[in-house]
């Protein structure tokens, strides 16, 4: 099943959900030739937001993705606060809610090192090329070293910043 | 924007670099987010139309040997 990753981002937005985009998506939104199949954003662990998270969530039948199905799992409020990483699945496609990323930390941590972005229409946080790098090398695994590999030769080719 | 101190190289990292595909990044780099996130669902639908053919072919495959090989 392909990930509408349009459509997630805009429903996360929509529902004034305070999220960073990372991962394969993120690079792509800088420019990265890889395809990705999910979703993952880096989600702010405040009560109010959780509770947007889940209602943003609510009709789209999120689920542990590898999971055997029938297990009593219910995505709601108390399910992610005594969670931290999520990897679902949604009638939408893929989707990974982290609470804490290796290399990154929290969405607090992340979010100075985020720009803005529009996609499908509406505004979000997306890492930082080089914060993406940063947690892309503290993952460490072969894939993310391949992934890092292209995303430096991205901050290669971006033109040069104006001095501050 | 803040500031990150250099990374340290990684051998590893480098030869991968090697293998990037340079033009295809700054055909990228024309395009807005928005646009490159529409080209990466056209390569995610793409590729997983090719998966469903790709499988569809196994099964024709395979149901091809089971009426050519017949009971012993």
């Amino acid at each position: 099943m392909t990930t509408d990753i349009p459509a997630l981002i805009s429903l996360l937005a929509r529902n004034e959900v305070e999220f960073i985009l990372i991962g394969g998506v993120a690079g792509g939104a800088h420019g990265s030739a890889r395809v990705t199949f999910d979703l993952d954003v880096v989600y702010a662990r405040s009560r109010e937001n959780m509770a947007r998270l889940v209602r943003a969530l609510r009709d789209q039948e999120p689920y542990l993705r590898g999971a055997p199905p029938g297990l009593p799992f219910r995505f709601d409020e108390y399910t992610v606060r005594m969670g931290l990483n999520f990897t679902l699945t949604t009638k939408l496609g893929d989707l990974d809610l982290l609470g804490e990323v290796v290399g990154g930390g929290f969405y607090e941590q992340i979010l100075p090192r985020s720009i803005e972005v529009e996609i499908a229409g509406v505004r979000c946080r997306c890492a930082e090329l080089e914060a993406l790098i940063a947690m892309k090398r503290a993952a460490g695994r072969p894939k993310d070293r391949e992934a890092v590999a292209e995303l430096e030769r991205i901050l290669e080719q971006r033109e040069p910043r104006e001095p501050a | 924007m803040k500031e990150y101190p250099p990374f340290e190289p990684d051998p590893v990292i480098e030869a991968y670099k090697k293998d990037v595909d340079v033009t295809l990044i700054r055909e990228n780099l024309k395009l807005t987010p928005d646009q490159r996130i529409q080209k990466l669902m056209a390569m995610q639908r793409a590729v997983e139309e090719l998966r469903r053919a790709v499988l569809a072919s196994r099964v024709r495959e395979r149901a091809d040997d089971d009426r050519h090989s017949g009971p012993d």
